[in-house]
């Protein structure tokens, strides 16, 4: 298996596409950093106050429970004064939004240009076989449908980690030489007190919430791609699925159906950003709902590339 | 013949739909031997032998490689056969040494030493670490033989070789799989439209039609003598011969006579006896194109031809 996997590891990298769409991230993460830089530099205005900040918000936040709030949202609103109120008194400010912290503790867009370039890969990867007739080359060979299958997918989640990391790192050298280190600190409520949050770990812990929705995307074109063996209809589904998947979901919001569908869990980020679309998800829900998704994915994938007649 | 087979197609089927694309087709091939196996175009050669190499599912009937049943040994069955489906698609973009170095690792204990006797086998010395895209067809068609021979299969499959190869090229492989044939004792099975090709290379022919396998012979039993006539009045000429006992086979001009050297003196004192003008007499050599005809009944041979 590790051969295979060597093997499909080989042809990606030896593709210039490869290395052009791993470019094209940096280029796009470095980019998004400096406008960042841009547009925080076209912002004079005066540095305000953090503590007077943090009283107006806590005012605001402080009428919000007044109204008629939902469980969940009552609770995260409370949640929110206990931070507020534990930054007064202990005196800590949060995080500057300029500052370098601040961008590496929530690298989210990594992840959706991530989505992007992995589903190329995942599109490409059994479909590029069946177009340039190598598939023919490489069943005929001692070794069962399902573990070239494997060895593929493996490969796609591979390229997708890398991605990942190279964004990340990209991210991490970008914020050390383009912003001042900040002074603050990011507060939680873990369930009994409020704590701070490591940059480095919650960092992390985002970035991997967002693979999870590179996860499902690059399943599904997976699956469109082996199943249609057309690299350019699995690219454009999984796309569209990806950008019009908020949009369903709003529209269905009112219909229980929505809970069930795949785009309502597909960026897990919102749980720890803001609020789900969905009120009363938990985090476990959503990932069983993408656990069955990806279940789903794979064996239709899997079935059809093991009882295929090759017939190009 | 007491020779164990390599491999044994059992009443092999396969169905599509409701036709029967491959009905009830059983085969013996045997180490040493080259089968040639023909067949209009659409009669299920191509089918046949995607099944033989785990491309296509049979419907029915069975594969043995080595004794073994494929279905339940696919994984060591293939490691024993060596395939060329149609042209050898390669990965374009990569080195035909990467390329093969990719099939290398799908087989096992394939040393780099291995790697770089084949590719002197196959000639490719000079452009092996240059991409497949920069090749022309002959050379693929040569890298292609490489990757089929990485592993010293038993068995070797070859689907339309000698297509884009030049007449040089053509007559190496040819004497190539002779040699792999005589003196390693793999079993080589060639599909193919050319018919001199085949009729070079092969100990032995199949002939399949409409999924049906119509004849096996070895080419031997082809090497009987025929004699051609030219001689007028040919009807009368051609019934006197039969009455004889003589197979006869009218041409548009003259005869074909199924008949030994020692005969043909007499054959001529018979015909001139009987006032029918004689106006040559010369060995004929049936070719396979004649037999081919023959066997499957004319007609489609043109298109297998153009294919």
């Amino acid at each position: 298996m590790l051969k295979l996997i060597q093997n499909e590891w080989m042809k990606l990298w030896t593709k210039k596409g490869t290395w052009i769409m791993t470019l094209l991230l940096i280029v796009l993460v470095i980019g998004l950093m400096g406008l960042t830089k841009w547009i925080n530099s076209q912002n004079t205005t005066e540095p305000t106050d953090w503590k007077a900040n943090v009283q107006e918000q806590l005012k605001y936040t402080n009428e919000a429970l007044q109204l008629d709030l939902p469980e969940s949202e009552r609770k995260q609103t409370e949640e929110t004064i206990k931070i507020l109120e534990y930054r007064l008194a202990h005196d800590i400010p949060p995080l500057a939004e300029d500052s370098r912290e601040s961008l590496i503790i929530n690298p989210v867009a990594i992840g959706s240009l991530v989505v992007l370039l992995t589903v190329i890969v995942a599109a490409g990867i059994v479909a590029s076989e069946f177009s340039q007739g190598t598939i023919k080359m490489l069943l005929t060979r001692p070794v069962k449908r399902w573990k070239i299958m494997t060895s593929k997918y493996i490969t796609v989640l591979l390229f997708g980690i890398l991605l990942m990391f190279i964004g990340f790192i990209v991210t991490i050298a970008c914020a050390y030489i383009l912003f001042p280190a900040g002074g603050g600190q990011e507060l939680k409520w873990d369930g009994n007190a409020v704590v701070s949050l490591s940059v480095w770990g919650h960092g992390l812990y985002m970035l991997i919430l967002s693979f999870a929705n590179v996860i499902i995307t690059a399943t599904f074109a997976f699956m469109i791609g082996s199943v249609f063996r057309s690299n350019g209809m699995a690219i454009g589904l999984s796309l569209f699925i990806f950008f019009t998947g908020n949009t369903i979901v709003l529209l269905l919001a009112k219909y229980e159906i929505v809970k069930y569908l795949v785009f309502t869990h597909m960026d897990l980020t919102v749980y720890e950003n803001g609020y789900p679309f969905i009120e009363g998800m938990t985090i476990t829900f959503s990932l069983t709902v993408l656990a069955v998704y990806l279940v789903i994915f794979l064996v239709i994938s899997y079935m059809v590339f093991t009882k295929r007649d090759i017939t190009a | 013949m007491d020779i164990k087979p390599i491999v044994e197609l059992q009443n092999l089927t396969k169905v599509i739909g409701k036709k029967k694309i491959i009905d009830d087709v059983s085969l013996s091939l045997y180490p040493g031997q080259i089968t040639g196996f023909l067949g209009p175009n659409g009669a299920g050669k191509t089918t046949t032998i995607r099944m033989m190499v785990g491309l296509m599912k049979r419907t029915s009937g069975e594969i043995l490689i080595d004794g073994k049943p494929l279905s339940e040994n696919f994984e060591e069955g293939l490691s024993k056969v060596g395939v060329i489906v149609e042209n050898p698609e390669m990965y374009k973009f990569m080195s035909g040494y990467k390329n093969l170095v990719h099939f290398a690792r799908m087989q096992k204990n394939i040393t780099k030493e291995r790697i770089d006797e084949v590719v002197r086998q196959v000639g490719l010395e000079q452009r092996i670490n240059e991409k497949v895209s920069t090749y022309s067809l002959g050379m693929r068609q040569r890298l292609g033989l490489a990757q089929a021979l990485l592993h010293r299969p038993k068995f070797l499959i070859l689907d339309e070789p000698t297509n884009g190869l030049d007449p040089a090229g053509i007559r190496e492989f040819r004497q190539y799989l002779r040699v792999i044939a005589e003196t390693e004792g793999v079993s080589v099975f060639v599909s193919s439209h050319m018919l001199s090709e085949i009729e070079l290379m092969c100990d032995r022919i199949a002939v399949i039609q409409n999924g049906r396998l119509v004849d096996i012979r070895d080419m031997s039993e082809t090497a009987q003598s025929h004699y051609y006539l030219e001689l007028s009045p040919a009807e009368t000429a051609q019934s006197l011969l039969t009455s004889k006992g003589y197979a006869v086979e009218s041409l548009p001009v003259g005869l074909v006579l199924q008949a030994e050297k020692n005969q043909i003196p007499s054959v001529i004192q018979l015909l001139t006896a009987n006032r029918i003008e004689v106006f040559a007499v010369q060995p004929h050599r049936k070719t396979l194109e004649d037999q081919f005809l023959e066997i499957t009944g004319g007609g489609q041979i043109a298109e297998a031809h153009t294919k």
